[in-house]
């Protein structure tokens, strides 16, 4: 099989393309790419059929484990990929240990060591904690710790890897607002609320990280261990009335937290992530209710809330 | 239905844009008239209502600076633009070619000119800023919340810092984008 490799501008990326085996995969040509080019490892690689010109349709996607015959269709011996360079990438188990490293090491900081309160110039003289503070500190180093395990052993990923932009896009905003909630949470101006309040809080917010890590179970299991990345309903638990049921007992969580604790700061951290989180959400449900419409044999995805009920 | 809230947006938009090009443009004769006559001591007192109708303006102790009047006029110059050309695209499905050179041109003297009164007045401000403790939050509160004017104005500049290339390059694009598109319809 002939295969050329263009770029999106039309040029040879590759000059006079590959001459591979009728039986070739997609990752055979990536890692031919890769052997004439050093640079572009397959991860960095985007391949794309060609789109026919004014068509709004978007480009098809060479997954790796499909043969190249089953994208040559009549063309046979004959196909053209589109190439793009995605830039330097980094797995996102890398990513991911990297954004919640910092939250896990620097809030212990402002409760080990409140001297750092001197540079916004308050006078620490001793150090007691309210027992607020000190449970907020095992429930917030737990959360992260939880968060740092399930992305080595829980998590299936359906891409490996993410561009390298992100460490630092990510990392400013879990570091940034992990430090702001710290700094409140264990100023030695602190507020305590009730007694009552803060079980509450932390119960529910306990209950609801159990949960969560069972909802992250749920969903590993979707997935084979080749990371086959496909795509199927999610059912049990909280998922047969709610798609994205991650999403929804992280934020409840965060709410709990929050209800023991009682900072500004940490409620803007609630309401930023769990606007994000409703932007995943809507695309992750949009998704699937598309890709189970209930024809040709396929299931029909099931009436759900998208992830906040009783709201949306 | 559909056809007729269409077009009761579309009313809607004219006025507003319109409404508020009119803002602005009483905001810029008023300043260059005072600026004339009496002086730029004198320009924020006599901008201030319209000003305050089409933008919430920071009441700052330099009122009397000439920042202040440079301030104004980049500002003025550029919304009336921008709303003459929405408030066009609103009433009359399009805006003349001469206004489009116009908003994407005039940017490229007014966000200098801007961006440095701005950035020169929040400089002046810092130590009115610090001594009057305006909006400033303490703790301990109920809400364990702290809010320092003095520190977020300097948050502020810091964020212009790289936020300034970042805007004009972007405009930079933007307007070869839509000159070029123009050119070639």
């Amino acid at each position: 099989m002939k295969v050329t490799v263009v770029s999106r501008g039309g040029r040879e990326v590759i000059k006079g393309g590959f001459d591979l085996n009728d039986s070739a995969t997609v990752t055979d040509l990536q890692e031919a790419i890769h052997k004439r080019t050093k640079k572009f490892y397959p991860s960095r690689q985007r391949l794309t059929l060609p789109i026919p010109p004014g068509s709004k349709d978007r480009p098809i996607v060479l997954h790796s484990k499909k043969s190249l015959k089953e994208y040559s269709d009549g063309n046979s011996g004959n196909l053209t990929v589109v190439f793009k360079d995605l830039g330097p990438q980094v797995s996102y188990r890398t990513l991911f240990f990297c954004e919640y490293l910092g939250p896990l090491l620097l809030y212990p900081v402002f409760y080990f060591f409140p001297d750092v309160y001197c540079f916004f110039g308050y006078s620490v003289s001793s150090v007691t904690h309210h027992p607020v503070q000190t449970y907020a500190l095992y429930y917030w180093c737990f959360h992260y710790f939880k968060r740092i395990m399930e992305t080595f052993f829980i998590h299936r990923f359906s891409h490996a890897t993410s561009p390298i932009s992100n460490v630092f896009r990510n990392c400013a905003y879990y570091w940034t607002f992990g430090s702001y909630i710290a700094y409140y949470v264990n100023h030695p101006l602190y507020t305590p609320v009730s007694d009552c309040q803060m079980k509450i809080g932390f119960g529910f917010g306990m209950l609801c990280q159990v949960s969560n890590l069972y909802c992250h179970i749920i969903l590993r299991n979707l997935r084979g261990p080749d990371g086959n990345g496909g795509y199927q309903i999610p059912r049990g638990f909280l998922f047969n009335i709610v798609t994205c049921a991650n999403y929804t007992t992280e934020i409840y969580q965060w709410l709990g937290f929050n209800i023991a604790t009682q900072t500004i700061a940490g409620y803007v951290f609630l309401v930023v992530a769990t606007s994000i989180m409703s932007n995943w959400a809507l695309i992750k449900h949009r998704r699937l209710r598309k890709l189970f419409d209930g024809k040709e044999g396929r299931p029909k995805y099931p009436r759900r809330w998208v992830i906040l009920p009783p709201f949306f | 239905m559909a056809g007729f809230l269409s077009v009761l947006r579309r009313l809607y938009l004219s006025v507003y844009n319109w409404a508020v090009f009119v803002g602005w443009l009483q905001v810029l004769v008023l300043a260059v008239k005072t600026l004339k006559e009496s002086g730029h001591e004198q320009v924020y007192s006599a901008v201030e209502r319209p000003l305050q109708l089409s933008q919430t303006a920071a009441v700052l102790e330099t009122q009397n600076h000439i920042l202040v009047s440079s301030l104004v006029i980049s500002w003025s110059i550029t919304e009336i633009i921008r709303y003459s050309f929405f408030g066009m695209k609103e009433a009359l499905g399009f805006a003349p070619s001469w206004l489009l050179w116009l908003r994407y041109s005039t940017f490229l003297v007014l966000y200098p000119t801007g961006i440095t009164s701005e950035v020169g007045l929040i400089y002046i401000a810092l130590p009115y800023i610090k001594n009057s403790e305006k909006y400033c939050i303490r703790m301990p509160n109920k809400w364990n919340f702290s809010f320092d004017y003095y520190y977020a104005a300097i948050l502020a500049l810091g964020i212009y810092v790289p936020g300034s290339p970042h805007m004009y390059g972007y405009m930079l694009a933007q307007r070869k984008r839509a000159l070029s598109k123009s050119k070639r319809e």
